[in-house]
């Protein structure tokens, strides 16, 4: 979950906490209140109705009946007196929440019982006002609570999830463009995000310097290759001019001669290696233009006819079943080598009387060509290492150095193309580029 | 032919220098940019053989300066371990007949300086005749009498190239190089130079015996006269 809708959550969540306490505080309190107003009333009807009494009243109560009872018209308040036979002096009195029938309708009454005495007798006075009232109030009150509870909620949630939107963009401009979009620290943009929050500006300024740190490490790093290499050359140079002419001398024997090749050859090697570091190293360093118009159907043809030849030695029939030319703009001669390297690699690797396939294929991602082989494969740990810098991994091939996926791999970086390889173990690989549209 | 090397890193001119003299070329050294300005601007050259990174200067300022003189024509062959693109590019257009990037092989230098002298002499003999067999350089042809060889580009190439550096082992690597460059990691498995030059004794082999043409176990070929 994201943190403006977690924040969102949070707040709206608290809030329904306690506006909810707060509703059944209130509520309650009400509740008390009324019952409170009801009863003091209660106690002033019944002093008046006291205060007001005579003996021709009471009498004329009593005797009509033995008991006096009377309601008003819609029963909201009620009167019983009758004389109790009761030896207590003075005067009681207590409440009581009850129901009541009058007349077969059922209401709840607050009721005040009180005893008097009144020349000589003993009465009971019973007061009863209706509870609807206050059940009313009790509703209401509810209701108006949840309103404001639900209005309280929604405003909230979308008040917080807008304004933490607002708060958070720095935040995700930051993710994407420092740290998503960055596929080479060289072209790291330093220019800072704009924020007013400080914690984000700390984020931004941490990534900056991290980059920076990055950057200059690969920066020595490519220097250092770039530099090494090209030192490298001449001390090769001398050693193979030495050894080419040691060769002419007549006097070598057979053993000797033998030996020297064999030194030259691994001074070969050791010249392709670096050669193909610096290349690698070069590519990284874009230090190639791509202003050629490439066409990938001519770009295999070429690569083909150069490497025919090998293709006869393994006996591998090599087919071109490209749907469509695919035209765009890059380096023509890094583009070669490129395919020459994955060709050559599905030759390479293949077993004799194999198959080599060129196949295209437009999607909705773009134009990809794909070049598959009925070789030995590779399996998931290798495959994972496919693109590592001298990872080789058969002593089939003791003179491969393990540079050519590498180099393939900085080439298609270089005209961000997008590579993906599959493979299984004793079937064949797939190597696929990718043109993005 | 007069041959002026500028390279400060003296065991690798003298290797040079060595590998050439056998070849018949009356070799000059130069150390530095100052002897190489002096040895230019005093003698003129058939060849110069030009080290970009000097002691002093560049080598491209050395060239673009005799290139600025209309009275000579040195044919100039840079020799430098920046194999860069652009250096290439900048190098051939500030006038070099050629780029030979380092380490390159004595025996690829002299194929170069051949070609070179070819193209600029337009030479009478372009014509080299081995063993009966005749190998017409400027057309890629080969004839034996009045047969003409049906060769391939690259067998005629790898021919050529034995021929100009006959009486020498060459190896398959260094074979491999000249005819198809330096294509990195491709060239690490060069045994398949063998399939061409099967067949391209193959084809000599119906004319005449060519034992001239031997295989080195292991190593490579070398023609024999």
């Amino acid at each position: 979950m994201r943190l403006q809708v977690k924040l969102a959550v949070y707040n709206s969540l608290t809030k329904v906490a306690i506006i909810t306490l707060l509703g059944f505080v209130i509520l309650f309190s009400i509740n008390k209140i009324s019952i409170k107003h009801l009863q003091k009333r209660l106690i002033e009807k019944k002093e008046k109705l006291i205060a007001n009494l005579s003996n021709v009243e009471i009498k004329d109560l009593l005797t009509k009946q033995g008991k006096f009872t009377d309601y008003n018209l819609l029963k909201e308040e009620y009167i019983i007196l009758q004389k109790v036979k009761s030896n207590d002096k003075g005067s009681r009195q207590h409440f009581l929440t009850s129901v009541r029938i009058i007349e077969g309708e059922e209401q709840e009454y607050q009721i005040l019982t009180s005893t008097f005495s009144y020349s000589g007798s003993n009465y009971e006075l019973e007061l009863g006002e209706t509870m609807a009232s206050v059940a009313q109030l009790d509703h209401t009150i509810s209701i108006f609570t949840f309103i404001i509870l639900l209005v309280a909620v929604t405003l909230t949630l979308v008040a917080d999830l807008t304004f933490s939107k607002f708060l958070l963009n720095p935040f995700y401009r930051i993710i994407d463009q420092k740290i998503n979009k960055v596929n080479d620290p060289q072209n790291f943009n330093y220019q800072p995000i704009p924020t007013s929050t400080d914690d984000f500006k700390i984020l931004d300024q941490s990534i900056s310097k991290l980059m920076g740190k990055m950057t200059k490490l690969l920066v020595t790093e490519k220097e250092f290759i770039a530099n090494v290499s090209h030192e490298l050359l001449t001390p090769i140079s001398i050693i193979n001019t030495k050894l080419e002419n040691l060769l002419n001398k007549e006097r070598l024997s057979e053993e000797g001669e033998n030996k020297l090749f064999s030194c030259l050859k691994s001074l070969g090697r050791l010249k392709s290696i670096i050669n193909s570091l610096l290349l690698i190293s070069r590519v990284e360093n874009k230090q190639f233009i791509k202003t050629d118009i490439i066409s990938t159907r001519t770009a295999v043809s070429e690569v083909y006819e150069e490497l025919a030849h090998r293709l006869l030695m393994k006996q591998l029939s090599f087919t071109d079943a490209s749907r469509e030319d695919f035209q765009f703009e890059g380096n023509q001669s890094l583009f070669h080598t490129l395919l020459m390297n994955m060709i050559n690699n599905a030759i390479k690797y293949n077993v004799d009387g194999g198959s080599v396939i060129v196949e295209t294929e437009r999607n909705e991602s773009g134009f990809i060509l794909r070049i598959s082989d009925t070789g030995i494969g590779m399996d998931a740990t290798m495959l994972k290492a496919a693109f590592d810098r001298f990872e080789k991994f058969d002593s089939i091939q003791p003179e491969s150095h393990g540079l050519g996926l590498a180099i393939v791999k900085s080439i298609a970086d270089f005209h961000e193309l997008i590579l993906s390889i599959d493979s299984q173990k004793n079937v064949g690989t797939r190597v696929s580029i990718l043109f993005p549209k | 032919m007069r041959v002026l090397i500028v390279e400060d890193e003296k065991s690798l001119a003298l290797e040079m220098a060595e590998f050439l003299g056998k070849e018949g070329y009356l070799i000059e050294h130069a150390w530095n940019i100052k002897s190489a300005e002096e040895k230019i601007f005093v003698n003129s050259y058939d060849f110069i053989l030009l080290d970009l990174g000097l002691p002093g200067g560049d080598g491209l300022t050395l060239l673009s300066q005799l290139k600025s003189d209309a009275t000579r024509d040195d044919a100039v062959i840079i020799l430098t371990a920046r194999g860069d693109l652009n250096d290439r590019i900048i190098g051939l257009e500030a006038g070099a007949d050629d780029y030979l990037p380092k380490p390159f092989s004595l025996t690829e230098l002299l194929a170069r300086i051949h070609a070179i002298t070819r193209r600029r002499h337009k030479l009478v003999t372009n014509e080299v005749s081995i063993n009966g067999f005749l190998l017409d350089i400027k057309n890629h042809r080969v004839s034996f009498g009045s047969v003409s060889l049906n060769l391939t580009n690259k067998e005629f190439e790898i021919f050529n190239y034995l021929v100009l550096n006959k009486n020498r082992v060459i190896s398959r690597i260094n074979l491999t190089e000249h005819v198809w460059g330096d294509i990195l990691e491709v060239n690490s498995d060069s045994n398949f130079v063998d399939v061409h030059v099967k067949n391209l004794r193959k084809k000599l082999a119906i004319h005449t015996s060519i034992e001239w043409f031997e295989t080195v176990r292991s190593i490579g070929y070398r023609i024999n006269l």
